[in-house]
């Protein structure tokens, strides 16, 4: 019991903590360049976020993507064709792409499994095929010249105008933490007690009272939204989408970032991995060509001896070379997902 | 003991199930009075634990209707049926292998949860006042069970046993009133098996009907107040253990014919 507040309490410390040095980011790095690599790992690394959501309840999508250029279309065809603001843009981005996560569940989630993995990868083709032939949505070129977020004006302050890099980074970083508090919280409640009985087994699940169905439609419902959200800050802050920037390679990179991170951690791991995959090309660009294989070298080794990712290093219980086992295993089950990956 | 004129708890009227076209289970009808402990035995591949996957909605059936309290549950899916108050253990060791032993049955609390979502999100003090009351509760089935001084441990490296008994725990958090139990002494030693034996008495003090499939015939002879006998999916005996163990089918079936 002691221990359990004690971890609770280096718990909520470690979270200021770290909001804390987020915090005076922009105060060291002047550079414009580190900054936007920073706000585009903050956005990657929440889409990596989804995926865990999705993972923790045995489902892995193909279509992560989908759904977060999904909100990025609506955020953009709210502001530039109806002439609203950021500001409603933003939410409802995060709804139009929950909603339509929740009509697509019937279809998706009824049979479970590798169903839903083969029906996103659908979805995310028809994705890019309907925009990219519908004029209204910009075709295959995409849509150019998105505003920016419209200022700020609070009384007693001054405007803030989203001119540099530091306003959103700003804004990428309050969006960051309340979806972090948005998903712990859910993870605390019955619902999130219900999505770790499921992605542990889902048959006993189902013999103590819980709706698998029904569960894994809010935990694919919690995640487009999410999803939704940072597509609608992401298109803005880019200024320019297309279709194939939400292709199905997009959503294997995020897969990538939770797995190297680790998907043990549903919120560290995602940071960490994106954070990774981010600088580490940057650091050894003086390699020029050389810089994608030793990038990818690199990544097979961590997977092969670290399978449940870097944080799994700090993790109590750990069996060194469990990758190779982890690997055939996979392999042996092709598709069906090594539950034993995914603690509470 | 319970008389047979008592209130059926469950009743299964032409119960059939065929897998392509082999008959599992063949027009199977019983009843099952309240408070009583009603064992189902048979050689193996009778067809006893689908008789329990379709009760417990996990196989659903060809034929034939499960009553359940005046309920028709013959369509309902696992979760309704454990929802109304049907709980059941699994054949194997079928636990949350990786978490310990008393959150696995913390977890089983799903149905218990009164306070609404929304006050759960914002974790009020309510909130947290009932989880510390769910786990106390938790606490308390592990210390009926006897499990209480391995609660920490991680379910994965227990003895076979003490798993075959967390797995009881676990439907009993679900707070059933008619529970199912599939071999729940299978692969126990001669130890275990006595305290398996005064558990499922002490369940049933409680006021919960059950359900046994059991091989263990010393273990079911002390228990069961009654007995039925299935054989290719067929019931061929139905009565008192002692009725039952004199019967010709019965020895038939177990023993071949002279």
């Amino acid at each position: 019991m002691l221990a359990n507040k004690l971890s609770h309490n280096i718990k909520t410390i470690s979270f200021f903590v770290t909001i804390l040095i987020l915090a005076i980011v922009p105060i060291i790095v002047k550079s414009p360049y580190y900054l936007d690599l920073i706000i585009v790992t903050i956005v990657y690394a929440v889409m990596a976020m989804t995926f865990i959501i999705l993972l923790k309840t045995g489902l892995v999508s193909l279509g992560l993507a989908v759904f977060w250029g999904l909100g990025a279309y609506t955020s953009a065809i709210l502001v530039m064709k109806l002439g609203l603001s950021f500001w409603i843009g933003l939410p409802a981005g995060a709804i139009v792409a929950g909603l339509f996560a929740f009509v697509l569940s019937p279809f998706l989630l009824k049979s479970g499994g590798i169903t839903f993995l083969l029906l996103n990868a659908v979805l995310g083709l028809l994705f890019i095929v309907i925009i990219g032939n519908s004029t209204f949505l910009g075709m295959y070129t995409g849509i150019n010249n998105i505003p920016e977020v419209d200022p700020i004006k609070l009384p007693f302050l001054p405007v803030i105008e989203f001119v540099s890099k530091i306003p959103y980074y700003y804004l990428g970083l309050i969006l960051l933490i309340v979806i972090v508090l948005v998903v712990s919280a859910f993870n605390a409640t019955k619902i999130g007690k219900a999505w770790t009985a499921i992605g542990l087994k889902p048959r006993l699940a189902e013999s103590i009272g819980i709706n698998v169905y029904r569960y894994r439609m809010y935990a694919f419902v919690l995640a487009s939204a999410i999803a939704g959200l940072i597509g609608a800050f992401w298109a803005h802050y880019e200024g320019f989408i297309q279709p194939n920037g939400f292709n199905m390679w997009m959503t294997n990179y995020f897969q990538l970032y939770a797995i190297l991170g680790g998907i043990g951690h549903g919120i560290a791991g995602p940071l960490l991995g994106a954070a990774i995959m981010k600088f580490f090309p940057e650091m050894i660009r003086f390699t020029q060509q050389l810089g994608n294989i030793i990038t990818g070298v690199l990544l097979i080794l961590l997977i092969l001896f670290l399978p449940r990712g870097i944080l799994s290093l700090f993790d109590k219980k750990r069996k060194f070379g469990e990758g190779f086992i982890f690997i055939r295993n996979w392999a042996k089950s092709s598709f069906t997902i090594n539950r034993k990956e995914v603690k509470k | 003991m319970t008389s047979q004129n008592g209130e059926a708890v469950l009743e299964i009227k032409e119960l059939t199930k065929e897998f392509g076209g082999v008959q599992a289970v063949n027009a199977l009808s019983f009843k099952v009075f309240k408070n009583e402990i009603l064992g189902i035995i048979g050689p193996n591949g009778a067809g006893k634990t689908t008789v329990i996957n379709m009760v417990s909605g996990f196989s659903p059936s060809t034929h034939g209707n499960i009553i359940f309290e005046n309920n028709n549950i013959t369509k309902l899916k696992a979760h309704q049926i454990a929802s109304l108050g049907i709980g059941r253990n699994f054949q194997s060791s079928f636990l949350f292998m990786d978490l310990t032993v008393i959150e696995n049955v913390y977890l089983a609390f799903h149905l218990n949860y009164k306070s609404k979502i929304w006050a759960q999100l914002l974790r009020l003090p309510s909130v947290r006042q009932e989880e510390n009351e769910l786990k106390r509760k938790a606490e308390v089935i592990l210390e009926e069970m006897g499990l209480s001084s391995i609660k920490n441990e991680i379910t994965r490296n227990l003895p076979h046993g003490y798993q075959r008994m967390l797995g009881v725990c676990i439907a009993l958090a679900t707070q059933p009133k008619l529970l199912l139990l599939d071999e729940p002494m299978t692969g126990m030693n001669q130890n275990e098996i006595q305290i398996m034996l005064s558990l499922v008495k002490g369940i049933r003090e409680k006021g919960i009907t059950i359900v046994m499939i059991e091989h263990n015939m010393s273990a079911v002879l002390q228990l069961c107040d009654r007995l039925i006998v299935l054989n290719h999916g067929q019931k061929i005996a139905e009565g008192i253990p002692q009725e039952i163990i004199s019967n010709k089918f019965v020895i038939e079936a177990y023993l071949g014919k002279e």
